[in-house]
């Protein structure tokens, strides 16, 4: 029968030292050993993208790989965003503000499409977001108000940004003043 | 009590209001958007088993023998059970038919569609659930598949079910008014067939159950996506075999139902028997192929002839509908869509009288279960291809024939010829506006000019209805002796105040993708001039006693906003008899505002808060008014406000779907004759949902009830091969839109109030996807005009496309050959 | 849906692959990105008992240009090589198959020679491959081959590939320079999906504009990507005319024999032959006529 095999992987900045076994689905070991149940499982065929995760920054369906891939990989899942002081991301927050979701089954899927597609684009236009979310599956919004959410998200992040470099200039003019 | 059923002169604008219509914060959302939601496949008691199930590889097969012995001695396999062994420990599934057609959520002798669970396994993961499923060893006897409903209706045919005489299991054949006479003086009948296939719901989580038996106190803990734990607790209670006082079902995040989580009767029966038999909680929770392949996903199968006598005019008269209808295997919920379908057989228009018929035939597929329309889409469907049928034979634009049969705004309350009611609209207004909207001009030279470049667009326009908030009448009037003639359809509510006037609201409905914790609180805080975000919301469980049908049937915000306004009224009534009290004036001479109690009429008093109103009720019963009791809690229970009963003869339903909503939706459509292509260029739509509660949610509703439209009208399918084995068993076969088929929808609201529910809402879950496949239909066969294609079939898959270009091809050849 | 108990094993250098696959032969399969063979372990469709993962091997995801041939190593991702100027300038048509391929997702983990290796016949990259006359370079302990992509499909998920060996390498002969023309086309029920008729055309014109050389590779329609020679032939020495596309869609569909599948029949599959591959012709001649062979 199959061995465990001992693997290290960081989840959403903490690292972890697991013994798994090689069919274990990477999705599973998430959702089942580390409890990090906010990745969903949908179709388990890789069709849906309701298990959408970032592995070393780039966009996976986690039932698509086995746990034992992760090995000195890392992992960033829905729980990364948002902070313990009760502030949402602002992906969050435009998925709120604009409806984005309804059910909220893809929608952790879909949150993490648009962190890895912000990094990528930072201000996509309508029909960029909706390219960026065809391989992930909703059956409540009509994607209409998840386009919105995706492009808003990024028009939020991009004003944060200036707002925050110009911030730093005041504070470095400040400085040399 | 407080009448609840008058509606505010504000209604009419939904103007006045502080919250109602206002796109407050969706009070789901922090939970969804940071993962913190527990849907039922989150549950994990201590000890908790996972199950899974054998499926027959047969549509058709008597089970010889079953051996389970490799499996049970598979490490890490608790339990093992066929359907004959979980039969001991659990009852045959709940069903709403009069006919003997008993369903066990394993098969018993004999499976009857492809994929149905011959056998189940609990086991320490789901890993080991199924190596062990490969151990169990089935002995089948093949029997011969019926996989198209008009053979199986012959009375040769192999029976589905011993127990009935044919698989013909239901036929009524009603006529509601004077038919025959309206056939008499029509000038012309106008004769239309129209084939809808199967398809599923398809939401994005599966259906599961986690159930806990602790066999010392006999009682059952269940966590599930179903969504009548506080409808029909019992049901589940006698199938398990259970007390109904110790069982509680615990609502659970629900991943999508689109109509297809009522009863989940399958996944509860079978983690039940498994935690019957082990005694340790068991999760089942279905994977996607267990879902599409057996569940109750699965909408009508219907092949309709329709027949609309008509005036040279082009004044409706009378319809004539026959329905043969593909039930599956088994007849759960027995002829309650067709029930549903007879809620707005006419649609919007004058039609006198109407004869419905129906068959409902078994074969050998998966059950039909809800999915969203359940009926009354195929409804839309028939009827509003009849009227372009009709246009198009008289000559007539096909808005203008809408027009001109079209149910004025003086009419209402509007009594159709088979009984239900329509309580308002304006039909008039939507076509107007939708044609503005659409700008069917722009897009009429658009076709012109592109049709010259030989490409072909069409635009299409259906005007349809919505009828929302059912009533249980609809499930059993078709019968003449049914077997649980209910008549309540209620909702819930419990609300309380603490001693620092903190609001509490606990649901009887789960959240299903719907917004019942937002509507509750924009309601809750409409009625006491606080904030919604200060009102709080939780979800009652079965043992809370506030009986509630929940989602379902485009009912709940109707049925909600009145529970809660009812519940809030009785609370603020109670609070102002204390603060009146306290200020020395009588309750008639107070008013609350902006959660100050005042005398009416001298917003200079410094009156008392919510908070102090509060306290004085929690802790100071002596100086409170006599007789008042302490504390601030209220539970209501909302009932219909219009539902009236069916006639012993049946000649009417009665109202039981009369809060009636209306669309029409104007799609652009690009058809790509060689390949059968259809690409969604642009969609219009007017909603006309009575007062919009909130136009963010309605949005939400009606534009994702359109995607799911488009993908009736294109591409989502069961296919069932000669075997009746399920061809289309994955997403990967079982098309769904993505976010790529779906085009830039533009949506508008028209208001025209309900003079019976709360607010002057009517429901919106269902009209998007009521409405966009006639809709696209007509745009198709629009696009398709110098072919003279007519489009009777959905979904329009590129191939059958291609065939009916060919068809059309083909007879026009013929007609120019000179036949 | 999970898959059943494998052994796995994690090589890092191709030899260790090989010896694994010399001694579990059938029982072992290669993962590379997964995205075809754990679906089908998840439905247990697939039960390898040896699972040999070959992420870790390093060396393997190089795109390099060698005399005139473009080489992909075995861990190459899909997206890597949609997205890479190299296929790009010199096998166009490479690069318009593989952005049809799947999403994104799917593409970031999903490898060239893996696609090609699970020769599912609807797949958009061995269809191109075809069109390219390129080669697999197929790997064991008994030393290397080099297996002529015509040779390689041999039915829905069959290749030429023994049971101990590993495709390591794709190789693709750059297109010529001048009037040379290509085109990928399919059409599928939904986008993203495999599709239903995928068609690869090269077209060479002299400077008459006659064709000089004509490659239609014909893919998803029947068991495996087929270059439908017929039609082929009958285009030399044409000029680019609607006619002739449409001629040569005809022929085409007559030489390739359908299979059917559940989004699409036998007859509709042959009706799309016809209709892309008039459609793809016509694009890859516009674009020989261009001058330029750039997509």
């Amino acid at each position: 029968m199959s061995d465990k095999q001992r693997i290290t992987v960081t989840v959403n900045d903490q690292e972890h030292d697991l013994l798994v076994e090689p069919r274990t689905l990477a999705l599973d070991l998430l959702r089942d050993e580390l409890r990090l149940t906010g990745t969903h499982a949908g179709c388990e065929q890789g069709v849906c993208g309701a298990c959408t995760i970032l592995v070393d920054g780039k966009i996976t369906r986690a039932c698509l790989m086995f746990a034992v891939q992760l090995d000195g990989c890392s992992v960033e899942t829905v729980e990364s965003l948002g902070s313990p002081d009760g502030t949402m991301h602002p992906i969050q927050r435009a998925f709120s503000e604009n409806h984005g979701l309804q059910c909220g089954f893809c929608t952790p899927g879909m949150l993490m499409v648009t962190q890895e597609l912000l990094r990528r684009e930072p201000r996509p236009d309508a029909e960029t977001a909706r390219a960026a979310i065809a391989g992930n599956h909703c059956r409540c919004t009509g994607y209409q108000h998840i386009v919105a959410s995706v492009c808003a998200a990024g028009r939020a992040m991009s004003e944060a940004e200036h707002q925050h470099v110009d911030r730093q200039d005041v504070e470095h003019q400040g400085a040399r003043a | 009590m407080t009448d609840t059923t008058t509606t505010d002169p504000a209604a009419a604008t939904g103007e006045g209001f502080r919250w109602i219509g206002k796109p407050v914060k969706r009070k789901e959302d922090p939970k969804l958007v940071t993962g913190r939601a527990t849907y039922v496949g989150d549950v994990n008691p201590p000890g908790m088993l996972h199950a899974a199930i054998l499926a027959s590889p047969h549509a058709h097969a008597r089970i010889v023998s079953i051996d389970t012995s490799r499996a049970k001695a598979l490490p890490g396999v608790v339990a093992v059970l066929t359907g004959a062994e979980a039969a001991e420990v659990v009852g045959p599934m709940t069903a709403f038919c009069a006919e003997p057609v008993p369903q066990h959520a394993i098969a018993v002798e004999k499976t009857r569609y492809w994929g149905e669970a011959v056998a189940a396994v609990a086991a320490v993961d789901r890993y080991v659930a199924e190596d062990a499923c490969r151990l169990i060893d089935v002995e089948y006897e093949v029997l011969d598949p019926l996989v198209d409903m008009v053979e199986a209706m012959d009375p040769a045919a192999v029976k589905v079910h011993d127990t009935l005489e044919g698989n013909v299991v239901f036929h009524a054949d009603k006529s509601y008014g004077e038919v025959d006479a309206d056939f008499a003086r029509a000038d012309r009948v106008i004769r239309t067939h129209a084939r809808w296939h199967r398809m599923g719901a398809q939401p994005i989580e599966t259906a599961g159950a986690v159930c806990s038996w602790d066999p010392f106190t006999a009682s059952m803990t269940i966590w599930s996506n179903s969504s009548f734990y506080n409808f029909l607790p019992w049901s589940f209670a006698s199938m398990l075999g259970i007390s109904t006082s110790r069982m509680r079902m615990i609502p659970c995040a629900v991943g999508g139902s689109f109509g297809s989580k009522h009863l989940l009767n399958k996944v509860i029966a079978i983690s039940g028997a498994l935690t019957k038999v082990t005694g340790k909680p068991v999760r089942y929770l279905e994977d996607r192929l267990e879902n599409i392949a057996a569940n109750d996903n699965v909408g009508c199968d219907r092949i309709y002839d329709g027949e609309l006598a008509i005036t040279d005019d082009g004044e409706f008269l009378s319809l004539k509908l026959h329905c043969i209808d593909d039930y599956g295997a088994y007849f759960q919920f027995g002829p309650g869509q067709h029930g549903c379908a007879l809620a707005q057989p006419v649609g919007p228009y004058r039609i006198n009288s109407l004869q419905y018929e129906v068959s409902a035939v078994l074969t050998n597929k998966v059950q039909q279960g809800f999915f969203r329309g359940a009926g009354a889409d195929h409804g839309n469907f028939i009827l509003e291809r009849l009227v372009d049928a009709a246009a198009d034979e008289l000559g007539i634009d096909r808005a203008e024939i809408r027009r001109r049969n079209f149910i004025q705004p003086d009419q209402f309350p509007y009594k159709i010829p088979s009984g239900n009611v329509y309580d308002s609209g304006d039909y008039e207004g939507v076509l107007d506006r939708a044609l503005t909207l659409a700008d069917v001009e722009y897009w009429r030279a658009e076709q012109k000019r592109l049709r010259a470049e030989g490409r072909y667009i069409g635009i299409g326009l259906a005007t349809c209805q919505e009828r929302t908030a059912y009533n249980a009448t609809e499930w059993w009037f078709l019968y003449d002796n049914p077997p649980l003639p209910a008549t309540s359809t209620p909702e819930s509510i419990k609300i309380d105040i603490d001693a620092f006037g903190g609001v509490r609201a606990e649901l009887g409905c789960p959240v299903w993708g719907n917004s019942p914790q937002t509507v509750a609180s924009q309601v809750i805080a409409e009625e006491f001039g606080i904030d919604p975000a200060d009102v709080s919301i939780e979800h009652n469980d079965s043992t809370s006693g506030a009986i509630s049908a929940g989602p379902g049937g485009s009912r709940l915000t109707v049925m909600l906003s009145g529970a809660a306004r009812g519940a809030a009224g009785q609370l603020r009534e109670k609070m102002i008899r204390i603060a009146a009290h306290a200020m020395e004036v009588s309750p008639e001479d107070v008013e609350l505002s902006d959660g100050v109690f005042r005398p009416r009429g001298v917003p200079t008093h410094t009156g008392l808060t919510f908070a102090d109103v509060a306290m004085k009720a929690h802790l100071f019963k002596q100086t409170n008014p006599e007789g008042e009791s302490s504390g601030l809690v209220a539970t209501y229970t909302y009932d219909h406000p219009l539902a009236s009963m069916p006639t012993e003869d049946r000649k009417d339903t009665g109202a039981f779907y009369p809060i009636v909503s209306h669309a029409c939706h104007i799609p652009i459509v690009e058809v790509d004759p060689e390949s059968g292509l259809v690409t969604m260029l642009k969609y219009y739509a007017v909603n006309d949902c009575g007062t919009v509660m909130h136009p963010k949610l309605v949005e939400g509703q009606v534009i994702g009830g359109i995607a799911q439209g488009i993908g009736a009208a294109l591409m989502e399918e069961y296919r069932y091969d000669e075997q009746g084995a399920l061809i289309s068993g994955s997403f990967r076969e079982y098309l769904m839109p993505s976010s790529h088929e779906v085009p830039e929808i533009v949506l508008e609201h028209q208001e025209t109030p309900s003079p019976v529910t709360p607010y002057g809402v009517k429901g919106a879950g269902e009209g998007g996807r009521l409405i966009a496949p006639t809709a696209i239909a007509a745009a198709v066969d629009d696009a398709l005009k110098p072919f003279g294609v007519w489009i009777d079939e959905l979904p329009m898959t590129p191939e059958r496309l291609v065939e009916v270009i060919a068809r059309a091809e083909d007879r026009a050849e013929d007609e120019e050959s000179g036949r | 849906m999970k898959p059943a108990v494998f052994s796995y094993q994690s090589p890092r250098t191709l030899d260790e692959v090989f010896g694994e696959l010399a001694e579990h032969g059938s029982d072992a399969r290669v993962l590379a990105g997964g995205q075809s063979l754990i679906r089908l372990m998840n439905a247990r469709t697939e039960t390898p008992g040896v699972l040999v993962d070959i992420n870790r091997i390093p060396g393997l995801d190089e795109v390099t240009v060698e005399d005139g041939v473009v080489r992909i190593g075995a861990l190459v991702r899909q997206r890597t090589s949609e997205v890479s100027p190299v296929i790009r300038e010199h096998t166009p048509v490479f690069s318009e198959a593989g952005a049809e391929v799947a999403h994104v997702s799917v593409r970031e983990r999903g490898t060239v020679v893996g696609s090609i290796a699970f020769a599912d016949p609807c797949a958009e990259l061995p269809t191109a491959l075809v069109a390219l006359d390129g080669e697999i370079v197929a790997r064991s302990t008994r030393g290397e081959r080099v297996i002529p992509a015509e040779q390689m499909f041999l039915g829905p998920y069959r290749t030429a590939l023994a049971e101990d060996e590993m495709a390591v390498e794709a190789r693709l002969p750059a297109l010529p320079t001048g009037r040379t023309g290509s085109a990928f086309l399919e059409i599928t029920r939904r986008h993203g999906e495999l599709p239903v008729c995928g068609v690869a055309s090269i077209l060479r014109l002299d400077d008459d504009g006659q064709i000089t050389e004509a490659r239609i590779s014909v893919g998803a329609v029947g068991d495996r990507p087929q270059r439908a020679r017929a039609a082929e032939s009958a285009l030399l020495g044409r000029t680019t005319d609607p006619e002739v596309w449409r001629e040569a869609g005809e022929l085409a569909a007559r030489e390739i024999e359908p299979r059917p599948t559940v989004h699409g029949s036998s007859a509709y599959r042959r009706h799309l032959a016809s209709v892309v591959t008039r459609r793809s012709l016509s694009r890859a001649a516009a674009r020989a006529l261009e001058g330029a062979h750039h997509v």
